[in-house]
């Protein structure tokens, strides 16, 4: 149940990280030692061409030397105009409008994948946890956490070697042919498909094996609960108890985990889209780094941090709705 | 954090260490879980620091026939610029090692004093430093990382610097509601009213409970800093002049070992993160049956 006090306290928090979040955004482009127009410009010209230098300025808001008003003017274009400046490297599209094209394509595939591995989780996780302590159940849990420590990027790049080029069924990189146009025809749409499955396959198997261990641990303590024991003695057969009793009160903390990597929807997307070169927040985040697209890192990383945000907010809540036994610390 | 660690059980065990009675590194060692985690990692700390004395060639040498498969005179073969790849993988091992023990040691002592000092003194600093913490832990790090590294030219010390600085919060809150269960048993409350300053108390009297957990989250950090170094510099967001695991992968990637099918030279790197990796998570459990198991003696 949500009470007042913990919905109060919950978005306090969620604020006052939101608002640091900005602040480091406002500053982290005024650390830089020097101008940073003149470091950007220096990075890309390797001269200060001295017109170029004042309009950089502008754009970052550097006009004055008052930080406050600066930091003034900053939050009233963020909030007023969602405002998030030019981007350098894509120049003249805005940073809105490069984050409003790339999105869809993160949300489409980390969405497809977090919710493909969530599920595999949960049903995997339930099977080895009521099996726990049986010689398949060890097995299995230890493959499961070798696979979370495989590092992602270097999975993604060995299923490229061996499914892209030795055994050519999916296509190396990018998220569509280039020899379909985008539509809304079904050349297109299986394109997409076919160029997502590879980085789908690989997302899921390095992350269902979390969920399945979270539900593996959370169905094991279930075990020594009363309700359990009550629900053997009332004679009820085993895969009832498994599925209608256990898996119930287990699942919890798995939701609140499937939440929060809903959340990390937009952050976890770096590694899966740079390694297959597709076309979405990840990847975007990737060119703005390597070409000092500052405006664009920024912006990037604004929206990720708000999103988790958000994302934990949300897990809070629905934790306190589904459980009632939790109350704030 | 990596694989199923929970703190949950560490604390339960934690709670109720007493004096030793036996040799605890004895007693981790015939553990076999812990015994398998730790014959890994000492494999890679032997290989690492053999590495930084000793390769079969220079790790810089350059003049071998490029993309040459793994033989008795190249045992990973040789990469796009004829590196011997063994000799980059034994040199960049140490280095890879020595980000990951550089955090882990910076994470700690920010986590272990913060976590003290919060759970000992609790009221106002408590809240502050916890909700700092909270803050701490909503911040995505691997995108703050990123761009941390677009700002700062980075280096293998900056790098460490800016992964240890965002390690630690978890930890603290760990070791913290450690510190609260023990703060309130009677030999520490005997100890306050004898009059012994704060310090003397933290460190002689309650610190040694925190023991089983600084032991756990120094190894998960450890690793974990390994994979993130490894991460950014796969992104060509390291310092690239630096010989490591990240770096191999990184170049492996842009030099499109992949078309050459030159597995010989992405393989290694990637199987010893996962097997340190695996080895965190072994001898975590291990480490928890031991303290669980000193419990139940007293």
């Amino acid at each position: 149940m949500i009470t007042r006090r913990y919905l109060v306290v919950r978005t306090t928090y969620a604020i006052v990280t939101a608002f640091i979040a900005i602040t480091i955004n406002f500053l982290l482009p005024r650390l830089i030692p020097g101008n940073p127009a003149d470091v950007i410009l220096f990075a890309n010209y390797h001269y200060i061409p001295p017109g170029k230098a004042k309009l950089l300025e502008a754009q970052f808001g550097l006009t004055t030397n008052n930080l406050g008003i600066e930091f003034y003017d900053y939050l009233k274009q963020l909030f007023l105009h969602f405002n998030l400046g030019l981007s350098f490297s894509y120049y003249p599209a805005t940073v809105a409008q490069l984050i409003e094209s790339h999105l869809p394509w993160t949300l489409y595939l980390l969405g497809v994948s977090i919710l493909l591995s969530s599920v595999l989780g949960v049903i995997v996780g339930r099977w080895i946890g009521w099996r726990a302590g049986s010689r398949s159940e060890s097995v299995t849990s230890s493959i499961f956490i070798g696979l979370t420590s495989l590092p992602y990027f270097w999975l993604a790049i060995i299923f490229i070697l061996l499914f892209a080029f030795m055994i050519p069924i999916f296509p190396l990189a990018g998220s569509f042919a280039i020899t379909v146009t985008p539509g809304l025809t079904i050349s297109f749409i299986s394109s997409v498909i076919t160029h997502s499955l590879l980085p789908i396959i690989t997302l899921v198997i390095t992350t269902f094996p979390a969920f399945a261990l979270t539900m593996r641990n959370t169905m094991v303590n279930q075990n020594k609960e009363d309700y359990l024991m009550m629900a053997r003695a009332r004679g009820l057969p085993r895969h009832v108890i498994e599925k209608k009793y256990a898996a119930r009160n287990a699942i919890l903390p798995v939701t609140t985990h499937i939440v929060l990597a809903f959340g990390y929807i937009v952050a976890g997307a770096f590694f899966v889209e740079v390694v297959f070169s597709y076309q979405g927040i990840g990847y975007l985040l990737y060119k703005a780094v390597t070409s000092y697209d500052y405006p664009l890192v920024d912006g990037i990383f604004l929206m990720i941090t708000i999103t988790v945000i958000i994302a934990n907010f949300l897990a809070d809540m629905l934790y306190a709705i589904l459980d009632p036994r939790v109350e704030l610390r | 954090m990596i694989g199923n660690y929970n703190p949950e059980n560490v604390k339960a065990a934690a709670k109720e260490l007493a004096p030793a009675k036996e040799n605890l590194l004895l007693q981790i060692w015939r553990n076999r879980k812990a015994r398998i985690g730790l014959i890994i990692f000492g494999f890679f700390i032997i290989l690492g620091a053999l590495g930084h004395f000793y390769t079969p060639y220079p790790a810089t040498y350059d003049n071998f026939r490029p993309w040459l498969a793994p033989s008795i005179k190249h045992w990973f073969g040789t990469d796009y610029d004829g590196h011997d790849v063994f000799s980059q993988f034994m040199y960049g091992t140490g280095v890879s090692l020595y980000v990951g023990a550089a955090v882990a040691f910076i994470a700690v002592t920010l986590g272990t004093v913060v976590g003290l000092i919060s759970g000992y003194y609790g009221g106002l600093v408590d809240n502050f430093l916890m909700r700092f913490v909270d803050i701490l832990l909503i911040l995505p790090t691997f995108p703050l990382l990123v761009i941390l590294s677009t700002y700062f030219k980075p280096t293998i010390t900056s790098t460490i610097i800016v992964i240890g600085i965002l390690s630690w919060p978890f930890m603290s809150r760990v070791i913290r509601s450690q510190i609260l269960t023990v703060r309130q048993r009677p030999f520490v409350q005997a100890a306050i009213l004898a009059g012994l300053p704060g310090y003397k108390i933290m460190f002689k009297e309650i610190f040694k409970f925190t023991l089983p957990l600084i032991i756990i989250n120094a190894v998960y950090i450890f690793v974990g800093a390994i994979v993130a170094q490894a991460g950014l510099a796969f992104f060509g967001l390291g310092d690239l002049a630096s010989v490591n695991w990240g770096t191999m992968l990184y170049y492996a990637q842009s030099e499109d070992a992949v078309i050459y099918f030159a597995w010989w030279w992405i393989v290694p790197p990637g199987v010893a993160i996962a097997l340190l990796g695996v080895a965190a998570n072994i001898f975590g459990n291990g480490i928890t049956e031991v303290f669980g198991e000193r419990a139940g003696e007293i």
